[in-house]
């Protein structure tokens, strides 16, 4: 079962050898292992494979962990806050790489990570675990949409979420903002655009916030979303 | 397991190149100093494969090990197989030197070398097997210096010294080398190669007992 498996974290530690020795070390851990996709994301990423390991810079050294990860093609890939050093683009190469070889070689990928909603487009499933418990435990698909906030007249907002799940609820003046669960649906939106609303879904970063804040609201929402 | 040691030779520097360039050296040395006055300079290699142990089993190859999928238990049950599997070789060498050595006087110059005396001293065979099994003694006996010390730090490894009986295997193994009153008069080398080679055993169970909670 180990043997399917490859970790990539942040604080790797290797041996003091070579980039190449690390990839010729992985290459024969994993039958599946892709030498060509590990050579052309380590020119991505501009590491040489004959620098010492201890010579590459934190960022060189996550674009190491990553095409290791990615290179090995192991049934079960975990990738621990995989990118620290590495800046916005190299970032986005990792998630488009990523994708890219997910939908050509179907596999199971654990992701960690505090960018959310930087990688929000990549997940089937979320689970979020503060402290170590787990707060929100759902289908990605079944999350988008999932949460709303209405806000407008205090009075509309009450009018129009009357009866709906409420998660949360802001005053300020004659002005209130309510976030709602559930599915909002065409007739919704209609209504709220006659009574002056505004609805904006709450991206997967604001629910992780809120879930994280109020656990009860968080256990509501996952059964409705395993529902 | 065979990954585990594959893994370990990705770098073969260190298992073949520097062992013979030390072994090289040592003799220069020994031979430009008249042959006879520095006897010991193959203990140096039996040094190398305890350090070796600590180095592998105790270094930064865990971590990245695990990474690539092994579990404790098969690094370091790869890790024994690759240092007893050097041992076998380098227990040949030894042997093979040794045959040399005497078939040519002391290489055409009154030499000892790879003659110690009592311990490695007898036929070819009975070198191969006395080294092979010194070497592989001292290397699991490494791996485990370096297994506690990763698992609990300088104070673990000060219990773990201060629980061994004085008469530990790294002792005797220098006292019978130098030549200095051997473990027991009685004891001929091929049983001291017994002794070794049970207490290995019991030495690779603690070792594999040690390893399993090793926090990386």
């Amino acid at each position: 079962m180990l043997r399917r498996l490859v970790l990539v974290r942040e604080d790797q530690v290797y041996p003091d050898f070579k980039v190449c020795h690390a990839l010729r070390a992985a290459s024969f851990c994993y039958p599946n292992w892709d030498a060509g996709l590990a050579s052309s994301l380590l020119k991505d990423y501009r590491v040489r494979a004959g620098k010492a390991i201890k010579g590459l810079s934190r960022g060189q050294r996550s674009a190491l962990g990553i095409t290791i990860g990615l290179a090995a093609r192991a049934e079960v890939t975990l990738f621990d806050e995989p990118y620290a050093g590495l800046d916005a683009v190299a970032r986005q190469v990792f998630y488009d790489r990523l994708l890219a070889d997910f939908a050509a070689f179907p596999r199971t990928v654990l992701l960690s990570t505090h960018l959310i909603d930087e990688a929000a487009a990549l997940f089937e499933n979320v689970v979020v675990i503060d402290r170590g418990r787990v707060v929100l435990d759902a289908a990605a698909d079944g999350l988008r949409g999932m949460v709303t906030t209405v806000s407008g007249p205090v009075l509309a907002v009450d009018s129009f979420t009357a009866g709906r799940p409420v998660w949360e609820r802001r005053g300020l003046g004659s002005q209130a903002s309510v976030v709602i669960v559930g599915q909002v649906s065409g007739d919704d939106r209609e209504r709220a655009r006659s009574l002056g609303l505004d609805l904006t879904p709450l991206s997967l970063q604001q629910l992780v916030v809120r879930a994280s804040g109020r656990s009860a609201g968080a256990d509501s929402l996952t059964e409705r979303t395993w529902a | 397991m065979i990954n585990v040691a594959r893994y370990h030779l990705v770098q073969p520097v260190l298992f073949v190149t520097l062992p013979l360039a030390i072994l090289a050296f040592l003799f220069a040395v020994n031979a430009a100093r008249g042959g006879d006055t520095w006897r010991d300079g193959l203990a140096v290699i039996f040094l190398y494969f305890f350090i070796m142990g600590v180095q592998r089993a105790g270094g930064r190859w865990l971590p990245f090990g695990l990474a690539l999928g092994a579990t404790r238990r098969s690094f370091y049950a790869g890790t024994a197989l690759l240092g007893v599997s050097m041992s076998l070789v380098y227990g040949l060498v030894i042997a093979g030197l040794q045959a040399i050595e005497r078939a040519t006087g002391g290489w055409g110059l009154s030499i000892t070398f790879f003659r110690v005396p009592y311990l490695l001293n007898g036929p070819w065979y009975a070198t191969w097997l006395t080294s092979f099994v010194g070497l592989s003694a001292l290397f699991v006996y490494g791996m485990w210096y370096g297994i506690v010390n990763r698992r609990w730090g300088m104070l673990g490894l000060l219990a773990f010294v201060a629980v061994q009986v004085p008469a530990g295997i790294a002792v005797a193994f220098a006292r019978t080398w130098s030549g200095v009153g051997g473990p027991h008069p009685s004891l001929s080398v091929l049983g001291l190669t017994g002794v070794l080679a049970a207490l290995t055993v019991v030495i690779l169970a603690g070792g594999h007992a040690t390893i399993r909670r090793a926090t990386v």
